[in-house]
């Protein structure tokens, strides 16, 4: 009987080994949670090591913003140089497009489904240009004080861009203020321009919303003013002004990304299984289970119902019931959503784009095609780089085309006044094509049609508490809502099965069943028959 | 009548195997989305760990299968195949005998050997290989790893419905024993309830391997083996025998065979009990024929060897031989041989030969006793 515990004890051993890596797990994830590279809150040591209201040359009476830059500049000599050739000052960078060769694009020059391209555009999309005075293309990208430096740096709160004055601020603002307090870039000045992309709030990330200037660990686990209270620059680490992190709205080649593991390292989950997963799915596909959580974000956008004015042919405004904009005659119509659920999709770190160049070859259009496959693991890592699942917002549409020559289009939809055939002012698709089209000097048939298009936003920000993650079903489901419905070049458990082997097993079952029961019931019944007792 | 057939680590492996089949089998089906019970990750922390168990379970019962030999348990059998189909479908109804007895040498009807040989060989390690490549070899992005988990999922779960299909049968299965229960009781307390002629046919089983693996004792020792000595001792003591008496003066009350072969292998005498033992209705049908009659072609090499080397002098003892009576059935005795002498010339062989029968008879009666005494013990200290 001894050596039968001893066997139980053996043959149950794999279960005490499993649990007891499974207990560790139940311990408080706020105090094991594993960190490299971070300071935690608690531990931050605030020092001021430079007060610039000390600065004389701060105190000088500033006659034009440049004067600021110049100011800078002077003991800060060299930035300019750094800031140069960052993309926040060129607007564009080379890349080499997925599958295709090396191609200068950005900003400047590439179209997204939203207010389409900043080219004829330039003096209100400017707004968002660390710079002073690129209203068209004689802006001097190499005259260094047209940096704007105040803009990232301003501690104060006071400094503003004005709309449509191709990146100055307003008048009157005191620039002696803003000057004097300068620091690290805080969450508000990244945010200036990085919520409010498209033209409102959270219009275009859906992950990057105002609300995130003092939000809660629910809207953003980083960010939360109630948590560690991270400001954008602690994961977007920045030397020399070169700032990590990219989006593949504009991006196409796998580098100077910001990563999750360079503060929670490739293994931060105590469960290896999870770990494991981590190969395959980016952590931010679990970790973000909603995006657009304080505020909506657009999911669509129809520029072919745009036009509509009122009978004395004023442009309308019409709001949906949470105050979001769902038709503008310059815009056309809009559907937001809150609390949304991502899409997801394969994704290995390369991006093609549509240019304006391009023929369009399928419809929707794809502006930037996220490449990746199941497929893309082991051997084929080394050619085409790992794919993981990421959590995509899509940006759906419908923009105005070329029918003839069958490409996008550039639209010019901002000028000061009427007359200068801009859409927001005239309304006259036409000419506004037209117009767009020789500012960017490509060919434009006069016959334009609108086509719809899709967008695709990787999602990174707003991740949520431990608690709010995806679990296991949210998956492994095989309910039509399971989060992986639609990501079907790969089997899943729990989600996937042979409908042969699993009919033909079931019918097996049933049928063994039933014969049981029928041999079962002939015995009883024939039992008069048996010759035993 | 109760017969003791199942050994305690069978046991032990027969319900752990139980246990861990059925946490399988539920986690597994949790997994696949055909349910929820216990969580997705508890099902699949479970399913892995059970797995694991499992595999430990099975190296342990192969290990036990091969040092006990028990493995020759699922060697495949033709033998009574169709008999023991035709009792499921139509005997089992009419309330004809089982074709087949449970034996401790021979438990399983050829059905069971061809169906647990099958899971044995194909099933269990299909499982086995699939699970373990769709928790190990899915993953790694580098060394070998699997294109895709479709195949081997498609495998693991077709494995899981015969599995399910199998214990289904099964369960149902050992409700056709002597009682409905007898079989299960069998499988928790060692002890299987079986009729009269299943006990008697267990215990000649029993003693018919006894005799078996004497005799492979005997060919590969040159030397006299002391067990069969002690066996035939035994036998002769109980049928009267003395060894210091000549053959033909015991050979009348003995019950034992004597038998008389001339030098070109004719026989010349044959007593009564002899020509009985090997089924022909007088000693005259053997008179004069050939000693080849008696033995199947491979054995007869075996005979004429002995025969020879007796012809030359010697004399052989108690050698154990399978006989093939004069109906074709199969027989087992013990043979003894001397030289015939006239004057100083050998002019045959003459010898004895002893049914087992005799022994196994006696010995089964004698085993029959202590079960039943054993069992009104057990009964008395349960009470």
């Amino acid at each position: 009987m001894k050596q039968i515990i001893y066997l139980v004890l053996i043959i149950l051993f794999p279960f005490s080994l499993f649990a007891a890596a499974q207990s560790e797990e139940g311990v408080d994830v706020q105090s094991t949670i594993k960190l490299v590279n971070y300071v935690k809150k608690a531990d931050r040591v605030n020092r001021k090591v430079v007060d610039h209201s000390k600065f004389s040359v701060l105190k000088q009476d500033f006659k034009r913003p440049q004067d600021v830059t110049l100011a800078c500049l002077g003991c800060h000599t060299e930035r300019h140089t750094e800031i140069m050739a960052n993309n926040h000052w060129t607007w564009t960078r080379t890349e080499k497009l997925n599958g295709r060769g090396e191609v200068t694009l950005g900003k400047k020059n590439i179209l997204n489904n939203f207010c389409i391209g900043t080219s004829s555009n330039r003096e209100t999309c400017t707004r968002c240009h660390i710079g002073y005075g690129w209203k068209d293309e004689t802006f001097d990208f190499n005259e260094k004080e047209n940096i704007d430096c105040l803009v990232c740096h301003d501690l104060s709160g006071i400094y503003k861009k004005e709309s449509g004055k191709a990146g100055y601020p307003y008048e009157g603002i005191n620039l002696n203020v803003v000057a004097q307090s300068v620091g690290s870039p805080k969450r508000e000045n990244c945010g200036i321009c990085h919520y409010w992309g498209g033209g409102g709030n959270n219009v275009k990330h859906g992950d990057l919303d105002k609300a995130m200037n003092d939000c809660s660990r629910e809207v953003d686990v980083h960010m939360g003013t109630d948590g560690e209270d991270m400001s954008c620059i602690e994961c977007h680490i920045t030397e020399n002004h070169n700032i990590t992190g990219k989006l593949y709205a504009l991006s196409s080649e796998n580098k100077n990304r910001v990563t999750c593991s360079q503060c929670h390292t490739d293994n931060p989950h105590q469960d290896d299984l999870i770990n494991k997963h981590g190969l395959r799915i980016a952590c931010q596909t679990c970790h973000i289970p909603v995006y657009a959580k304080a505020n909506s974000t657009k999911m669509w956008w129809d520029w072919s119902s745009a036009g509509r004015l009122d009978e004395e042919g004023n442009p309308l405004h019409e709001t949906d019931a949470d105050g979001n904009h769902n038709y503008m005659s310059i815009k056309g119509t809009f559907v937001w959503d809150q609390n949304v659920k991502p899409e997801y999709y394969w994704f290995n770190g390369l991006a093609d784009h549509q240019l304006i160049t391009d023929t369009i070859s399928e419809i929707p259009v794809q502006m930037n095609t996220l490449d990746g496959a199941y497929s893309d693991k082991g051997a084929n890592c080394k050619t085409k780089g790992c794919s993981k699942i990421w959590p995509v917002k899509v940006h759906r549409g419908k923009q105005p085309y070329d029918v003839i020559n069958n490409t996008l289009v550039q639209v010019k939809t901002y000028a000061k006044n009427k007359g200068e055939h801009a859409y927001w002012k005239d309304f006259n698709w036409d000419e506004s094509i037209a117009a767009g089209m020789e500012y960017v000097g490509l060919p434009y048939s006069g016959e334009y049609g609108f086509v719809e298009t899709e967008m695709y936003w990787p999602l990174n920000h707003q991740v949520s508490p431990a608690s709010q993650s995806l679990t296991c079903i949210d998956c492994h489901t095989n309910s039509t809502d399971g989060r992986l419905a639609s990501l079907t070049d790969f089997y899943m458990p729990g989600r996937d099965s042979n409908a042969w082997i699993d009919n033909i097993g079931l019918i097996l079952i049933i049928l063994s069943f039933i014969g049981v029961c029928i041999h079962g019931g002939l015995r009883i019944i024939m039992r008069k028959n048996c010759l035993h007792d | 009548m109760k017969i003791y057939i199942y050994q305690l680590f069978e046991r032990f492996w027969h319900w752990m195997q139980v246990l861990l089949i059925f946490t399988l089998a539920i986690t597994g089906l949790e997994i696949h989305g055909t349910f929820e019970l216990f969580g997705y990750r508890t099902a699949v922390w479970t399913h892995d760990t059970a797995s694991w168990s499992l595999i430990v379970l099975v190296v342990f019962a192969i290990f036990w299968h091969f040092t006990t030999g028990e493995w020759r348990q699922y060697k495949p059998s033709m033998k009574l195949l169709k008999e023991q189909i035709e009792y499921y479908i139509t005997g089992i109804f009419k309330g004809a005998e089982h074709p087949t007895n449970k034996l401790v040498y021979n438990k399983f009807n050829p059905l069971q050997r061809f169906t647990y040989l099958g899971l044995k060989i194909l099933v269990i390690p299909v499982m086995g290989i699939t699970g373990l490549s769709y928790m190990y070899l899915n993953y790694p992005n580098q060394g070998f790893q699997l294109a895709g988990l479709d195949i081997v999922a498609y495998l693991h779960t077709a494995g899981a419905y015969i599995l399910i299909v199998f214990v289904i049968a099964h369960v149902y299965l050992t409700t056709t024993g002597h009682k409905p229960l007898s079989a299960i009781i069998a499988m928790i307390t060692g002890w299987e309830e079986v009729d009269e002629k299943g006990a008697r046919a267990m215990l000649a089983d029993e003693l018919e391997v006894a005799l078996k693996i004497t005799k492979a004792r005997l060919k590969t020792d040159s030397n006299k083996s002391e067990l069969l000595d002690t066996a035939l001792a035994e036998t002769e003591e109980k049928l009267g025998v003395k060894k210091d008496e000549k053959f033909r003066n015991v050979v009348a009350n003995s019950g034992a065979g004597y038998f008389r072969i001339n030098c070109e292998g004719i026989y010349e005498e044959v007593n009564k009990a002899w020509a009985s033992l090997y089924k022909f209705n007088s000693p005259e049908d053997v008179i004069g024929k050939h000693y080849s009659l008696s033995r199947s072609p491979e054995e007869f090499e075996e005979l004429e060897i002995t025969f020879n080397k007796v012809r030359k002098g010697e004399t052989i003892p108690h050698g154990e031989v399978t006989r093939i009576c004069q109906d074709g059935t199969v027989g087992h005795h013990t043979v003894t041989m001397t030289p015939v002498v006239q004057g100083k010339k050998v002019v045959g062989v003459e010898g004895f030969i002893l049914d087992t029968t005799a022994r196994l008879l006696a010995e089964k009666e004698l085993l029959e006793n202590k079960i039943r005494l054993e069992q009104i013990l057990a009964e008395r200290d349960g009470k």
